[in-house]
């Protein structure tokens, strides 16, 4: 993948390869599985959402007055700084992916704190719209703060879809956060290119994936509905 | 279709030793004498090792689901339920429900043969992610901690379905621990089947086409794409009960603004392919035994393999047939219904098959090829009567009776657990080294096969008549037809036991086995008994087709 | 079930469930059929893995050459040519779901209250029994139902058909029985402790008798009326009777009728809109009207609902004579 690249001056270049495991004949074999591994992983994840997608646009078709009436309700452009706050991300993450491959581990350490940093901003971003939710009597199964729609059955139904959609879109997100600090200690480290440069490319693949589950989540959840 | 298999079928030399000698020094201990210890045992990352520890672990498992099963068939001889209170016997069935399904029949062969011969039979060294399979035992362990908890504190009374409202909002037993329990489980399934998935892809010998792999091997393929599918949705929904449970976050509950429907579609969403997660690791078992003891190639192999997947993707679109009379549209009634009656065809041709395999075979009818028949007969019953109940009109009537009890034990006992008792005795060589005894391996299939149809056949007609399921209060005149049943659920139990007693006796006592004491083709018998720790002396290199049993004509 | 409720009290063996109505006959000739059909596709497999066990053991001397030439049409036909057979039992099954889905007009009307762990049925007439239901013959029953708690399910083996009760929902079964005598009821669906004990009897009469019954029963006061008195407490005449200060909808005639929605489109009012709106008047707003009802969400019991509906069911139309309930489109 990474051809002839004029150096910048960006330090010194690493070596890059992994160390096989003993049940594997090729290296290629093991490269392969691994991400092969990751995607039937995501595979499970993405049905683990779907579910949750599937009910909220059912719910949609079905009740589309009590929907619009929560998704008024929502912080549209929380959400929307949110989406680009992942995007950029996601861009960072390539460069971190792209930078591994050339060996320039220092570049690539600072492109997967800035990561982390978009991630934990999203996450900071999330916690203060739930604290507006919960300043706009939002929360349905709060009973010391009576529900704002509570005439309305369907729209809680969707409401509480929104927390458990969201909550555990964050549970993600915080996951991935943990995984990528922890990462980033160990990638700073001297030789780690030469032994593991695999798994920055599999971390990459579940980062661009949290970040795909949100670009549904926010078109599903808050744009559709408006 | 495939060549003609007469010419081919020779391994490479230095692979098929038809004795390995037990005694040369160069040779590398097998996997069972490398160490002894009990840490090298619970740290092992060895497929085989983990597969005989989900052995003894779902073993165990099925003596606790198989006392609850003894109990409720004991509650039932009266009629009016006096020898437990309501809320004991609702414990009893849903403990046996979740344990026999989650913690035996999901688990049985996957993990079982699944971890110890898939890899064999496809010419791996390890599965591709052998830390990750021993995290997956763990994590099984987990979530059966939390079960065994619920069962010690003092149970849980959802029945295995966990039907919100009810087990949201009225239940006032230890819930949410079983459903943590089964919620962590679902994740050492899915791992298993993300493991099973890659190394079939990926750690295939050299020569070992897609269509020269065993059947078995294609139906774990088949299984592990519904525990990546299906899983991941039963989890969100036992989440979702949770939350309403936990935190009143209400997604089925209507006083809390929920709908109870919607459980049950992303439950049976999961549910009704888990059965196929039940079944077709059993089909895979029989497409080995089957022309091992008839001596001849599998019948049809290709359509086989297809059927696998093909039933595979079918049981994503029949879920609702498990709604007919709660109120849901008839349009998709019909749908469903029509649907689930194509799932017989796959079945059917594997049925068919099978029986072709034997006409002109040579037939050895030792123990695993008795259970291999007993499956076949009891399952085209499981599945016919399936089709009953696929039956709209038939449905309304039956649905939530004995006759579903029956349909349903048909499959996963007749089904599953016959094909795993049958897949016990045809591996056990290879698992231990040691032969069984063969006369009382026979004796326990027979006392199976009358036991099961003396339990279940009964049943059929109980839920004809109209009595419901999980009742221990039924009115007088079923009481003949119950004593019946628990009468043969006696027989059954007999047949259990026996092989639990004789295959541990022989774990000392047995026969040494030898490497191939079925004559049966397959790399997993190419290998010495039990398997070297990484599994070939030499990597195997595969330069014959599946199944490539030598026909000769008027063999003897 | 401890002696105290009369009933079937034959104890042999029994067999073959007693048919209470034609549906029900038709119902066991299908599954009859669908048997026999079942022994002519499998018997003869069966027969033929025992011969060829015996006939192709090991060690006997048998004619075991084959050609490995396949007839691809041979597995194509058995594969296909039964699955066509069941086809038309799935056809035949469908069939009679359909009529068991569409309830004659002139059915009498039964509402069934489901709750842990007992039923409550009343008659049009405001009859009401507990886990007993009296029912005549020869004129079409529609049993309306729901749940106060969790899924029930009113299971009646007779005539080979059953229903689940939903909590927030109403569903329907319907029936024409035609053999009097006392037969059995039961929850189906799982709904915790005293679940086994949720049944009861269900007592078919020849119309002449059901009248006599009905009589017995006492309780003068029809549904609609006692939903007539509800109507007046909770204050609903107030705004929803003709000549009132307040702008509310009219209520005569509603049942059955399309309503216009503020969103645009329209929904048939049946049981299921009725109960909706009495809850939550917010939801489904309807066009040309302010919405100032409040809501009665744990202040009208399930109970209670049933009866008003019935009241509201029993308004004529301005100048009409009688109401059809329309087919239902419950949310």
């Amino acid at each position: 993948m990474s051809g002839t690249v004029a150096h910048l001056n960006t330090g010194p270049t690493a070596e890059v390869g992994l160390e096989r495991e003993e049940h594997f004949t090729t290296d290629g074999q093991q490269i392969h599985a691994a991400k092969f591994g990751l995607w039937c992983w995501l595979l499970t994840e993405l049905l683990l959402f779907a579910g949750l997608f599937l009910t909220a646009l059912v719910l949609r078709i079905m009740h589309p007055q009590a929907v619009t009436e929560v998704a008024k309700h929502l912080k549209f452009w929380i959400g929307a700084t949110n989406t680009a706050v992942l995007i950029v991300s996601s861009f960072t993450m390539s460069g971190a992916i792209e930078l591994s491959r050339l060996g320039w581990q220092r570049g690539m350490v600072r492109c997967m704190l800035a990561t982390a940093a978009l991630g934990s901003l999203f996450l900071v971003l999330k916690g203060y719209e739930y604290y507006e939710d919960w300043d706009e009597h939002m929360m349905p199964f709060l009973s010391s703060r009576p529900y704002v729609l509570t005439q309305d059955p369907s729209s809680r139904l969707f409401t509480d879809l929104y927390y458990i959609t969201t909550g555990l879109h964050g549970l993600h997100l915080l996951t991935g956060v943990s995984i990528l600090l922890v990462m980033t200690w160990m990638a700073s480290r001297p030789g780690f290119l030469g032994r593991r440069q695999n798994r920055i490319e599999i971390f990459g693949l579940y980062w661009h994936f949290i970040d795909l589950i949100w670009i549904i989540v926010f078109p599903v959840l808050y744009v559709l509905n408006r | 279709m495939s060549p003609s298999d007469l010419v081919l079928g020779r391994v490479s030399e230095g692979v098929r030793e038809p004795h390995p000698g037990r005694t040369t020094i160069d040779r590398e201990p097998d996997y069972l004498h490398d160490e002894h210890t009990l840490r090298s045992w619970l740290g092992s990352t060895d497929h085989k090792r983990i597969g005989i520890l989900y052995l003894l672990s779902i073993t165990f498992f099925f003596i606790i689901g198989a006392c609850a099963a003894g109990l409720i068939r004991l509650s039932l001889v009266v009629p009016n339920g006096q020898i437990f209170s309501n809320d004991t016997y609702n414990k009893l069935f849903t403990i046996h429900g979740v344990v026999m399904v989650w913690f035996f029949l999901i688990p049985s062969i996957p993990a079982t043969f699944g971890n110890f011969i898939m890899p064999i039979m496809i010419g791996a060294k390890d599965v591709a992610f052998p830390r990750l399979n021993r995290t997956s035992w763990y994590i099984f362990m987990t979530g059966a901690f939390f079960t065994l908890f619920t069962v010690v504190v003092g149970g849980v009374d959802t029945g295995w379905t966990f039907y919100a409202p009810f087990s949201t909002t009225f239940s006032n037993t230890w819930v949410v621990p079983a459903l943590i329990g089964v919620i962590v489980v679902g994740f050492s399934s899915i791992l298993t089947g993300l493991n099973f998935i890659v190394t079939i892809h990926t750690m295939r010998a050299p020569g070992m086409t897609w269509f020269r792999m065993p059947i078995f091997v294609w139906t774990m393929y088949a299984t592990s794409l519904i525990f990546l599918l299906a899983t991941p949705v039963i989890t969100i929904a036992l989440i979702l009960l949770v939350m309403e449970r936990a935190f009143h976050i209400g997604v089925f509950d209507p006083a809390l603004g929920g709908d109870p429907v919607l459980f049950e579609h992303l439950f049976w969403f999961y549910s009704h392919p888990a059965v196929y997660i039940m079944v077709l690791p059993g089909m895979g078992v029989i497409s080995e035994i089957v022309p091992a003891f008839a001596q001849k190639k599998l019948f049809g192999y290709r359509f086989v393999a297809y059927a696998s997947i093909g039933l595979a993707s079918l049981t994503f679109f029949v879920w609702g047939h498990h709604m007919f009379v709660n109120g849901e549209s008839e349009t998709s009634a019909v749908v469903f219904s029509v649907l689930s009656f194509a799932v017989a065809v796959p079945s059917a041709v594997k049925v068919y098959n099978w029986t072709a395999t034997i006409y002109k075979g040579s037939l050895k009818l030792d123990t695993p090829m008795l259970y291999a028949m007993g499956y076949i007969g009891l399952f085209v019953v499981g599945g016919l009567t399936g089709l009953f109940l696929a039956t709209l009109a038939v449905d309304e009537h039956v649905h939530d009776t004995y006759f579903v009890v029956a349909h349903f034990h048909y499959i996963m006992v007749g089904g599953t657990a016959l094909a795993f008792l049958g897949g016990l005795h045809y591996w056990w060589p290879k698992f231990t080294g040691r032969m069984y005894p063969e006369a009382l391996g026979r004796l326990s299939a027979f006392f199976i096969f009358i036991g099961f149809n003396t339990t279940f056949f009964p049943q059929f007609l109980l839920g004809y008549l109209g009595m419901p399921r999980r009742y221990h209060n039924y009115p007088p005149e079923f009481q003949l037809l119950n004593i019946l049943s628990s009468a043969g659920s006696v027989v059954l139990a007999l047949g259990y036991l026996f092989p639990m007693f004789y295959l541990t006796w022989s774990l000392r006592y047995g026969k040494r086995a030898p490497a191939n004491p079925w004559n049966a083709k397959g790399l997993e018998w190419t290998t010495s008994s039990p398997p070297p720790k990484h599994n070939f002396e030499t990597p195997p290199t595969v330069d014959f087709e599946p199944y490539d049993y030598i026909a000769r004509e008027d063999r003897v | 079930m401890n002696g105290q409720s009369p009933g079937p009290s034959d104890y042999p063996l029994l067999l073959w469930p007693q048919a209470a109505s034609a549906d029900a006959v038709q119902s066991d000739h299908l599954i009859w059929s669908f048997t026999l059909l079942t022994l002519v596709l499998t018997v003869p497999i069966f027969l033929s893995i025992a011969w060829f066990a015996f006939h192709f053991r090991a060690g006997k001397e048998a004619h075991r050459q084959y050609s490995d030439k396949r007839s691809r049409l041979l597995e194509v036909s058995w594969m296909l040519i039964p699955f066509l057979l069941t086809l038309g039992f799935f056809y035949w099954g469908a069939k009679l779901f359909d009529r068991h889905k569409h309830a004659p007009a002139n059915a009498l009307r039964i509402e069934a209250i489901g709750r842990q762990w007992m039923w409550k049925f009343q008659h049009p007439g405001g009859q009401a029994e507990i886990n007993d239901l009296h029912v005549p013959t020869g004129q079409p029953i529609l049993i309306n139902m729901i749940s106060q708690d969790v899924i029930h399910a009113l299971y009646l083996p007779a005539l080979r058909i059953q229903m689940e009760t939903l909590p927030g929902r109403y569903t329907q079964l319907w029936f024409k029985a035609d053999k009097p005598g006392v037969y059995r009821l039961y929850c189906s669906e799982y709904c915790g402790t005293d679940h086994s004990k949720m049944d009861g009897l269900l007592t078919i009469m020849t119309p002449t008798d059901y009248s006599n019954w009905l009589r017995r029963s006492g309780n003068s006061t029809s549904l609609a009326s006692q939903g007539k008195m509800l109507f007046s407490s909770y204050g609903c005449a107030g705004c929803h009777d003709q000549g009132s200060v307040v702008r509310a909808p009219s209520l005569a005639g509603l049942f059955g009728s399309p309503v216009p929605l503020e969103a645009g489109g329209t929904l048939i009012a049946g049981d299921g809109y009725i109960r909706d709106k009495i809850l939550y008047p917010d939801h489904n707003l309807i066009a040309g009207y302010k919405q100032v009802m409040p809501s009665f969400k744990g202040v009208v019991q399930e109970g209670d609902l049933v009866l008003l509906t019935a009241y509201i069911k029993s308004l004529p139309a301005p100048g009409a004579a009688g109401s059809t309930p329309g087919p239902e489109k419950t949310q």
